[in-house]
């Protein structure tokens, strides 16, 4: 910062300086300093040699319908865009109303931001995704994909703009919106082909967000119920908890899809998609109520008691007092939880037989013009990279909400 | 035994030096565990009166008036506040509730909460304010602990002098006809002591029904109606505070006054 002042000669021997402090400040330190950076540099090189010169991504290329939605039926495709725009246009309008409230209370931290600048901040918030959906859309030889990318995109800035400007007494009907518009997407991707035709990294986004939306109110309640004065509660709770956290997810998995015949007449039984998100919803739930409940026994006893001194009955202590602060304190605990359930989703593949994600890249490799040529590789870098996009920004997400919420910081 | 029946006799704890009784203690005991943490208490408040209750650490003071708003279960004896018993009732418990407020000695003011949300959760979810009428009475409270520009903040925002003058109005704000504080300035830095004091004399003045535990004695001789002096889970003796700090009866209470005065 203050390089421009400093004479040209004093600028050499500073950085010397800087060099020596930090990188050989003794003999071991310079060792480790020179084996990691030709560690750190064989790696790099190999890496970028593998996706810009030997690797051959026309596997993802040629496959990349297979990989994002399955087998959904081609002539139902442009559903799929409708449905990514319509979800993007609601999500616009969700962010529009927030910041429009945030601006009212006060609160908002992008407000006094110019556009630029809060445009800056957009990019640094999701540039993996987009990253993601450059790629995507740099390895795909058809217009479908830039159809779908360009609808959404506008649809989320008119959603945007159109959600800041929304009169207050329209925001409860947004809300309302939101919550059902998922419901209805997923009705009316199910409606042209059934779940058990959905596929690819569709199906495991849609079994992350339905399982996540089903095992947050799960967990709070077995969590709560873990601590009720009630012996009955008490019992199912932790029975509950005991059970599904002490088995492999896996094996919950092969014995919804498997075992479950045993229990269930045959023609009512569920379909493996139905199954699988109760697996996950019910697994995850238990780590939860486990977060969870670590996070009641981390509030102070004082805080409950001066809310039943004020005469609020228990469960209002609960929903007013406790909860709002257990929630937030253990919101880094919970969203690692939720990756993990989205990264497992996975296994939904090997165990279940549903074409997620993982599974059909380990199919493209082994089908017609690929068989026999090895490009385990790029499918799974493939993958890979998916996932980290996801799990990345949900992390960075829950870095800025605990942020918000002022956790650590009372 | 008999140091309990020279307690009666020395003062009757049982006989409030002005107005009606709204609270009635009758042979109370409360254990935890092995432990008697309130042994065979009778006591009586009157409506207005201010009763300090001071002791040793572990005399039962807190327990006593955390029995009072049935944070702690006694296990024998009565306790009728206003004309209701605590009893197993939640119904009578809520109401009891309802009539108490309580200042703690760690303020346990609502983090999560601003200053004035802290004031109005209470009226707004348990006596159905309407917001707006709760936020105008929370501002009104404010301004008597004299804080009204602390409102938007946040408790973790505040000093603790600050803090337990908002815990005061937040207990105000039901409209309780009985405020207990329970060590209200023992947490506090020194140079804070003096304005919660003063937040509390303000509210004996205005003539309201009151239990202070405390370790603050010219506070107690200022503001006190009768002072009640509890060791090992009894009340050794009571009196007003002229007789109580000048001429003490009993041998427990010389020596405890002889240690901290």
């Amino acid at each position: 910062m203050t390089a421009a002042l400093v004479p040209r000669g004093l600028q050499a021997r500073s950085a010397k300086r800087w060099l020596r402090r930090n990188l050989f400040r003794n003999p071991a330190d310079g060792i480790v300093t020179v084996v990691s950076s030709v560690v750190v540099g064989a790696v790099l090189y190999r890496t970028v040699r593998f996706v810009l010169v030997t690797g051959r991504w026309e596997i993802i290329e040629v496959n990349q319908r297979l990989l994002m939605v399955g087998r959904y039926p081609e002539v139902h495709l442009p559903r799929i865009s409708v449905s990514l725009a319509v979800g993007a246009l609601v999500a616009g309008l969700v962010a529009g109303v927030v910041h429009a409230r945030q601006v009212q209370a006060g609160t908002s931290a992008v407000a006094h931001l110019s556009v630029t600048a809060r445009v800056a901040d957009l990019l640094e918030r999701f540039w993996p995704v987009l990253v993601g959906a450059a790629l995507l859309l740099g390895l795909s030889s058809t217009t479908g994909p830039w159809l779908t990318a360009g609808a959404a995109v506008l649809a989320g800035l008119a959603g945007r703009l159109v959600g800041a400007r929304l009169p207050t007494l329209v925001h409860p009907v947004i809300v309302v919106a939101a919550v059902v518009t998922p419901f209805a997407l997923v009705a009316y991707l199910a409606d042209a082909a059934g779940w058990d035709s959905w596929g690819g990294m569709m199906l495991n986004v849609y079994l992350a967000i339905a399982s996540i939306i089903l095992c947050f109110p799960l967990g709070v309640l077995a969590a709560l119920g873990r601590r009720s004065t009630l012996p009955a509660v008490r019992w199912i709770s932790t029975g509950y908890i005991e059970l599904f956290r002490g088995a492999p997810l896996f094996v919950l998995l092969l014995m919804a899809n498997v075992a479950l015949g045993f229990f269930v007449p045959a023609g009512s039984a569920p379909g493996k998609v139905v199954r699988a998100i109760v697996v996950f919803t019910l697994f995850t739930g238990a780590y939860m109520a486990e977060i969870v409940r670590g996070g009641l026994q981390s509030l102070p006893k004082g805080q409950s008691e001066a809310a039943r001194a004020l005469g609020l009955s228990p469960t209002k202590v609960t929903v007013f007092i406790v909860l709002p602060q257990a929630l937030r304190n253990v919101i880094p605990a919970q969203v690692g939880q939720l990756i993990s359930l989205f990264k497992d989703t996975t296994l939904a593949g090997a165990a279940m037989g549903l074409f997620e994600l993982h599974t059909i890249s380990r199919a493209v490799t082994a089908q017609g013009a690929f068989s026999g040529q090895q490009l385990h590789a790029e499918a799974l870098a493939f993958v890979g990279l998916l996932f980290w996009i996801g799990s990345y920004t949900m992390a960075r997400e829950s870095q800025r909400l605990e942020h918000r919420l002022g956790v650590g910081e009372r | 035994m008999t140091d309990h029946d020279t307690a009666a006799a020395l003062g009757d704890a049982t006989r409030p030096v002005k107005g009606a009784p709204i609270i009635e203690m009758e042979g109370v005991t409360k254990r935890f565990g092995d432990f008697e943490a309130l042994k065979d208490i009778d006591m009586v408040v009157g409506t207005q009166e201010v009763v300090v209750v001071i002791g040793p650490s572990g005399s039962g003071k807190s327990t006593l008036i955390r029995c009072i708003n049935r944070l702690e279960e006694h296990d024998e004896g009565r306790i009728v506040v206003d004309g209701t018993e605590l009893t197993d009732d939640i119904r009578n418990i809520a109401e009891v509730r309802r009539e108490t407020g309580m200042v703690f000695q760690q303020f346990n003011l609502f983090p999560h909460l601003s200053v004035l949300d802290n004031i109005t959760l209470a009226p707004r979810k348990v006596r159905k304010v309407p917001r707006r009428e709760a936020e105008a009475q929370g501002r009104e409270l404010l301004e008597l602990v004299r804080i009204p520009e602390q409102a938007d903040k946040y408790p973790g925002q505040l000093s603790g002098g600050q803090q337990q003058r908002v815990a005061i109005a937040r207990a105000l704000a039901m409209r309780p006809k009985v405020l207990l504080f329970d060590e209200p300035t023992s947490a506090l830095d020194p140079e804070m002591i003096n304005e919660v004091l003063d937040t509390i004399k303000d509210l004996a003045r205005e003539g309201r029904t009151m239990i202070v535990v405390t370790h603050e004695m010219g506070f107690a001789r200022e503001v006190a109606d009768r002072v009640v002096f509890m060791a090992d889970g009894r009340i050794v003796e009571v009196g007003p505070p002229e007789h109580f700090f000048t001429d003490p009866q009993e041998a427990r209470t010389k020596a405890f006054l002889a240690q901290i005065l």
